[in-house]
């Protein structure tokens, strides 16, 4: 009897040693900071929320592959308060004090720009996601990388081709003050310019306009094809609700960022139809075989759609980390290099740097129809033909 | 003379433990030190004019932009070394010059006054910028954080300093003339407006420079960020808690926020606040002298 104790209790012991050495692999330490509170703090979310399903997928099928050997991911994570002089020092203590293995992206370019800086000092590799801005091109190759199409210099000339295809031939234009809302105005009228779109009204209004009666007036008298509103997420939802209280009825509304974000479509619904928005990702493209996926996990995670921008971004960029990994390891100059030169499969298709820059992903539109998001520019990776009312 | 001497020592004293421990205790705590001794520098600032008049500005944070601004304009054009004195000047000039139409209002009409002047610069440069399509813009190349942990302690030293020698000189008991009772201050042969003029000015100086600092600190500058309100209010609220009755309140203020802040940092954001606002309320109701002044109770 006591021999049977004993040999029970041996076995026990041997199969936890020899459970042992798969859990006991050292974690993977990813630092980042994000706005949880501030005044991005409403955006941010959408990011964050697809870096923790990403963690938990990753550890559900075993760990995150380093170069052969699979380990656990563990997040180490700080609130910037929406400051990106914060957020730099934060990316600081990460790097010095928390001694992470790997660094993932804050929310938004005056982010990423204060942590270009950073990863360029400690020549620390990081995939970013969330900026768009042309002056990401300032920024010295080799220590951060932006796997967004979505920059002002090829909005612009894209969306006046795109415009002009679908016959629109007058527009008006709002436009926030804010820095992505202005870069990319000075794209857009040269481009509608150019191609023969004829400008109705162009007028800017604060971050923190909180009517826009006034404006949509204005918009109502000039009677154009199409309405332009360069906003960003707040004002989104102000624009909406009130061009449908005032009765917009261009032919087109064209919105630059709010109506990806599932709360966008939830608060105006059957509204929303029609709208056109800047995202160049869409679980309805059939060729990107892990699209439809990362959509259905992320709704069964979280009981709603991904940002088609933000979230899809984020979830892109460690796809993007989690290859070169698998390929490189932890050594951070071979982590740079195989992001650099790799040719990386993502929810967005196959990505691949130039310099600081995505050179494969084209800069693309997306319009809601119905209960979709379907890519309507360009035609190349387009899910549905653009519908006008 | 004794107390000069003394006051001199602790400064340097205190200087020197900031910049060495600082570096020591790692690159992180090296970003903390610029914090602190950046709070300090401001504060300290902010007490030479607010805490000796009475005049409670909530617009200290147009100095700082503008030092910032001036900085990020020009860093490609001339050394950084003579761009923190210009931005120091920059933010003195437009102290002077506003503060004739702003120091006629007082009390609550002048801190509202002054956080509008704040908000009004702001978006004034927005426009600008704006308007030259430069909608943000990025600086590569500054120097290293010791660097600016050394310029940046220097600039706390000096506003402390600056803060003591001009509490207990004729100019700055004049300010607290002004502070008790203005019309009495004038009856006695006070130049009220002069001296509150130069005080102002005085007091923008420093935190001109400090941004000047601060802006080679970030790689991106965008004007909402440089000319934020929060920093107006940070300010404020470490000199309620420190105690603006000398010169070691703004150092105990800045203390003790930028110690709350790293302390609470990895337990809860969210708590921080609380735990701000929490002390703000407990320290007006039963200690409105500060820091400064429980200290000062506990040795008498």
């Amino acid at each position: 009897m006591k021999r049977r104790h004993l040999l029970g209790l041996a076995a026990t012991a041997a199969m936890t040693l020899a459970a042992l050495p798969a859990a006991a692999a050292d974690p993977v330490r990813i630092g980042y900071t994000m706005a949880r509170t501030g005044l991005f703090a409403a955006a941010a979310p959408s990011q964050e929320q697809a870096y923790t399903l990403w963690q938990e997928q990753v550890n559900a099928r075993g760990g995150l592959n380093v170069a052969g050997e699979m380990r656990p991911v563990e997040f180490v994570s700080y609130d910037d308060e929406s400051d990106p002089a914060k957020s730099a020092q934060l990316y600081e203590r990460l790097i010095t004090s928390d001694n992470v293995d790997l660094l993932i992206a804050p929310w938004g370019t005056p982010h990423h720009l204060n942590l270009a800086g950073v990863a360029e000092t400690y020549g620390f590799p990081v995939v970013g996601n969330t900026a768009a801005s042309v002056a990401i091109r300032e920024v010295a190759p080799g220590n951060i990388w932006f796997p967004t199409s979505a920059i002002p210099d090829r909005i612009g000339p894209e969306l006046a081709a795109m415009l002009s295809e679908a016959g629109v031939g007058s527009v008006s234009i709002i436009a926030n003050v804010l820095p992505f809302g202005q870069e990319n105005l000075g794209f857009l009228t040269p481009a509608l310019e150019a191609a023969g779109i004829e400008i109705r009204m162009s007028e800017n209004y604060p971050p923190d306009i909180s009517d826009m009666t006034p404006l949509i007036t204005q918009i109502k008298a000039a009677g154009a094809d199409a309405v332009i509103a360069l906003t960003y997420p707040a004002d989104a939802f102000l624009y909406a609700g009130q061009a449908r209280e005032l009765g917009v009825e261009a032919k087109l509304q064209f919105m630059l960022i709010g109506p990806t974000i599932d709360a966008f479509h939830k608060a105006f619904g059957p509204a929303a139809d029609g709208i056109v928005t800047l995202a160049h990702w869409s679980p309805e493209q059939a060729a990107w075989p892990r699209a439809k996926p990362f959509f259905d996990a992320y709704v069964a995670r979280w009981g709603q759609a991904p940002d088609y921008l933000d979230s899809a971004l984020a979830y892109m960029s460690l796809e993007i980390l989690e290859q070169a990994v698998a390929k490189a390891g932890l050594d951070r100059d071979a982590l740079r290099e195989a992001i650099a030169t790799g040719t990386f499969d993502t929810i967005n298709g196959e990505v691949r740097f130039d310099g600081v820059q995505n050179a494969v992903t084209p800069t693309a539109f997306v319009q809601r129809q119905g209960d979709k998001m379907q890519l309507v520019w360009p035609a190349a990776i387009a899910t549905a033909p653009l519908t006008m009312r | 003379m004794r107390n000069t001497l003394s006051i001199l020592c602790v400064t340097l004293a205190f200087g020197l433990a900031l910049y060495f421990g600082g570096i020591a205790a790692g690159p992180y705590w090296q970003l903390v030190a610029l914090n602190l001794a950046m709070w300090i520098a401001l504060t300290q600032s902010w007490s030479l004019f607010s805490g000796l008049t009475g005049y409670v500005s909530l617009g200290h944070v147009v100095a700082y932009g503008l030092g910032a601004y001036t900085m990020v304009i020009l860093f490609r054009e001339w050394p950084v070394w003579v761009l923190i004195p210009i931005g120091g000047a920059v933010a003195g000039l437009f102290a002077l010059i506003v503060a004739l139409p702003v120091l006629r209002v007082r009390g609550p009409y002048f801190v509202i006054l002054t956080f509008g002047l704040a908000e009004l610069v702001k978006f004034v440069l927005l426009a600008v910028e704006t308007a030259l399509g430069q909608s943000s813009r990025l600086m590569f190349g500054a120097p290293g954080a010791q660097t600016l942990l050394a310029w940046m302690v220097a600039l706390a030293a000096l506003a402390t300093l600056l803060r003591h020698f001009v509490g207990v000189s004729v100019f700055g008991r004049g300010l607290i003339a002004i502070r008790e009772d203005e019309t009495a201050a004038e009856t006695i042969g006070i130049p009220i407006s002069r001296y509150k003029a130069l005080a102002f000015a005085l007091s923008a100086v420093i935190p001109g420079m400090v941004g000047a600092v601060m802006a080679l600190r970030s790689t991106y500058f965008e004007v909402l960020q440089v000319f934020s309100p929060t920093i107006s209010f940070t300010i404020v609220t470490m000199a309620i808690i420190g105690g603006a009755g000398d010169a070691r309140g703004p150092v105990l203020g800045a203390l003790f926020l930028v110690a709350l802040s790293e302390i609470l940092r990895g337990v809860s954001p969210q708590l921080y606040l609380i735990f701000l606002g929490i002390s703000l309320i407990g320290f007006v109701l039963f200690a409105p002298n500060g820091l400064t002044g429980l200290l000062r109770r506990k040795t008498s």
